[in-house]
């Protein structure tokens, strides 16, 4: 069962996307914002990371640079979700390190199928 | 008069696009889970509306996106103008959301608790959708709150013009005043008298006059008191100007409507703060008039609803508001259309069981002389000095049917004679004779009228309303089985008549086809509401009495000679369902002993596989009412009736 820590800041979208990702096998661990991720990511165990961008605290981008400059972190793939889907988006979440990106509203079947590819890499 | 930007920045597109996503977020991404889940049962319809739901948020998405679109070099800019352009377009979509899914939660019962939150959390969702500040880009959102709807209203916020009168007699009074106010964005006109201005207000209207108090002619105080005795202009603020700043003159015009007092010279500051916490108030007094009128207007739903004229949607306006009001318009609206739709739905089943009834009529043939009793009576005999027998029209356990003319009251009633071994017990004949009493009492479409017991030449009759019709009998008969549509409308009348006999203390006993008269409008009566009392006692005594007393139908109870009730008749209620849907009775057998075996230790085979079109929960419906012990069963009538609204 592959672990999943899902940084989100919204509580509803926290609650929905972990229900239906636990319905889907996954093992979800919720961190509300980027600094929570972060220490989580650090302490180990998760196989994949979907970040939403905007958090308190430390945003995701910079969670992200953070995860990918620590030794412990920099292997774990980082999905980034974002609503604002602005052009350049996509490309500033790959240059902050993410491995895919993802918008909301989420199309469960299109981001699992991103997050199975990341996982099975 | 706009003080604001005319466009706003790519990153204040981005993060209106956000803010307005994130719900959208939400109602999708619920809508699709609770679909997910969703049993393959659907007997709430709760898919239709689910997927309803999905569609108006992924259209009112498109729309975002379309309007908020993120352009390629990032440099994307949006004119204000086109952002309540925006709001005004989502509010359709939100209205539509809401419309859908208070309904469905109000149909959710308390033991679905998940349900419940996931469909409360679509509609905070839905409610966050469009601000509550819609007025414009630079509506102050402190005041607007309750901008539900007044968008006129809202213009007026702090910066937003709205139209003064300036009443002075001295020309550069006026000027001044005049280019002061059109600085702060107001639209501004004037008067020289008191007359023009009286003229003015009640052409024109105004959101505000200020009013110098010295004038020749008709002075300040004479005009405020004209404009607070007139209902039509009472509500427009009146600020007085004047140099008099002494203390009785302020308390003259305050006492006499005035909103204001300002002193001359006047402090641009204080001239500006009082201006527009008077426009203010009467921007709060317009919300509450429209407020009122528009809880007037719920009211009046409600009332057109009792009449019966009330139009679907014609809430719309006040259901968009997102207030309280707004909430109570969408539930009202949302159950409206509910119990219209099982209007409908009710409607279609009873139109199918006409054509069903018709169908039956066509093929029927008149009854054999075979079918009768030897000892009938002939037409044109006059029977217990009062009716005339006109034909036969049944004959069974009990005795004869006929039709007869009651020559006193010169109408068609039905007599049912009874057999005289039926009523040879004296303390048994006073038992049904009290029964006969309490089903008298019985007044309802779904019943047949029993007029009377009597006696005539050592015969026991009774009389009852004539119904012009077939028995269910028949129709089963003729059709072979009947569609589930005209089932359900056979069920759902049934239902009724006996949770109102039931409700009375009558309990019927011998529920079956051949007692249900199906009239040509498809209305259906039960007859012989405490005939049965008779037949009981015979099922005690004699193997002769168990003829009599139809043993297909009887529960288990009644077939073990235990104490009955009310759900001894939901159990022949099931029977008469089952052998309606499937054309044949959940147990048959060769004799009556083994029928007996069978109804006490053979579970039945769901009548929804015998007949594939029966749905899931109408099987476990009747499978419920068929269950050996009567505390297994449902509980009452008005229990099946709920089900079978459910379910139909």
């Amino acid at each position: 069962m592959s672990r999943i820590l899902l940084v989100e800041d919204n509580e509803m979208n926290r609650d929905m996307l972990s229900r239906r990702l636990t319905r889907k096998g996954y093992e979800v661990t919720m961190a509300v914002d980027g600094r929570e991720g972060v220490e989580m990511a650090k302490q180990g165990g998760y196989d994949l990371i979907l970040m939403d961008m905007s958090l308190p605290e430390i945003d995701g981008w910079e969670a992200t640079r953070q995860l990918r400059a620590a030794e412990e972190t920099r292997s774990i793939p980082i999905i980034a979700l974002t609503a604002h889907a602005m052009a350049g988006d996509r490309e500033k979440a790959l240059e902050a390190g993410c491995d895919d990106y993802d918008t909301k509203p989420i199309e469960l079947e299109r981001l699992l199928s991103k997050m199975e590819g990341l996982l099975n890499k | 008069m706009s003080a604001g930007r005319p466009t706003l920045t790519p990153e204040e597109v981005s993060e209106l696009r956000h803010e307005l996503r994130t719900p959208i977020n939400h109602i999708v991404g619920y809508a699709e889970m609770l679909l997910e889940d969703l049993p393959d049962a659907d007997a709430a319809g709760r898919r239709g509306a689910l997927e309803e739901t999905l569609v108006l948020a992924r259209g009112a998405l498109d729309l975002i996106n379309h309007k908020l679109a993120a352009g390629a070099s990032g440099a994307t800019q949006v004119a204000t103008g086109e952002l309540s352009t925006l709001y005004e377009s989502l509010r359709e979509p939100q209205a539509r959301i809401l419309n859908v899914v208070a309904p469905l939660l109000a149909s959710v019962s308390g033991n679905e608790p998940e349900l419940v939150a996931d469909l409360r959390r679509i509609l905070t969702a839905a409610e966050k959708l469009v601000p509550l500040d819609v007025g414009g880009a630079d509506a102050d959102p402190g005041t607007a709150e309750e901008a539900g709807t007044a968008a006129a209203a809202s213009d007026e916020a702090d910066s937003g013009p709205a139209r003064i009168l300036v009443v002075d007699d001295v020309e550069a009074n006026r000027d001044l005043l005049r280019r002061r106010l059109e600085r702060e964005g107001h639209v501004v006109e004037c008067a020289e008298n008191g007359q023009r201005a009286l003229e003015a207000i009640r052409a024109r209207g105004y959101d505000l006059v200020l009013l110098d108090v010295m004038m020749p002619e008709i002075d300040g105080y004479q005009v405020l008191g004209y404009l607070k005795d007139d209902p039509a202009t009472r509500d427009i603020p009146v600020i007085m100007i004047s140099a008099a700043d002494d203390m009785p003159n302020i308390v003259r015009c305050i006492e006499r409507g005035a909103e204001d007092f300002l002193p001359k010279p006047f402090d641009p500051v204080l001239l500006r703060a009082r201006i527009n916490a008077s426009l203010e108030k009467k921007r709060l007094r317009d919300h509450e008039v429209e407020y009122l009128r528009q809880v007037d207007r719920v009211i009046k739903a409600a009332s057109a609803v009792e009449k019966g004229n009330y139009a679907a949607g014609a809430l719309a306006d006040v259901a968009a508001r997102a207030d309280q009001l707004g909430k109570l318009a969408r539930v009202f609206d949302g159950m409206v259309a509910q119990v219209r739709a099982r209007e409908e739905r009710l409607h279609e089943q009873v139109r199918d069981l006409k054509s069903e009834i018709e169908a039956a009529r066509r093929a029927a043939r008149p009854p054999e002389a075979a079918d009768l009793d030897f000892a009938s009576l002939p037409a044109g005999e006059r029977f217990a000095e009062r009716y005339e027998i006109i034909e036969v029209v049944g004959a069974g356990g009990m005795g004869m049917v006929y039709r007869a003319r009651d020559l006193e009251l010169d109408e068609d009633v039905a007599i049912k004679t009874l057999r005289p071994e039926l009523v040879s017990d004296a303390a048994l004949t006073d038992r049904f004779k009290t029964e006969i009493r309490l089903a008298r009492k019985i007044s309802h479409r779904n019943v047949v009228r029993t007029h009377d017991l009597g006696e005539w030449k050592g015969v026991y009759f009774l009389t009852m309303e004539f119904v012009e019709g077939i028995t269910l009998r028949e129709l089963i008969d003729s059709r072979g089985q009947i569609g589930v549509s005209s089932t359900l409308a056979i069920a759902a009348q049934l239902a009724e008549s006996l949770e109102v006999a039931h409700e009375r203390g009558v309990v019927h006993r011998d529920i079956k086809p051949q007692n249900l008269l199906l009239d040509a409008d498809a209305v259906l009566k039960v007859m012989d509401f405490g005939v049965a009392r008779l037949a009981e006692r015979s099922s005690t005594r004699t193997e002769a009495g168990l003829i009599i007393g139809t043993p297909a139908y009887m529960s288990p109870e009644q077939l073990l000679a235990e104490p009955t009730d009310a759900r001894s008749d939901l159990y022949s209620v099931g029977v008469v369902m089952y052998e309606c849907l499937t054309g044949t009775l959940p147990f048959q057998a060769n004799s009556t002993i083994s029928l007996i075996g069978k109804v006490l230790n053979v579970e039945p085979s769901p009548p929804n596989v015998i007949n594939l079109e029966v749905s899931p929960a109408l099987s476990i419906l009747i499978l419920e009412l068929l269950a050996k012990k009567p505390e297994e069963r449902l509980g009452s009538a008005r229990e099946l009736r709920e089900r079978l609204a459910q379910i139909g």
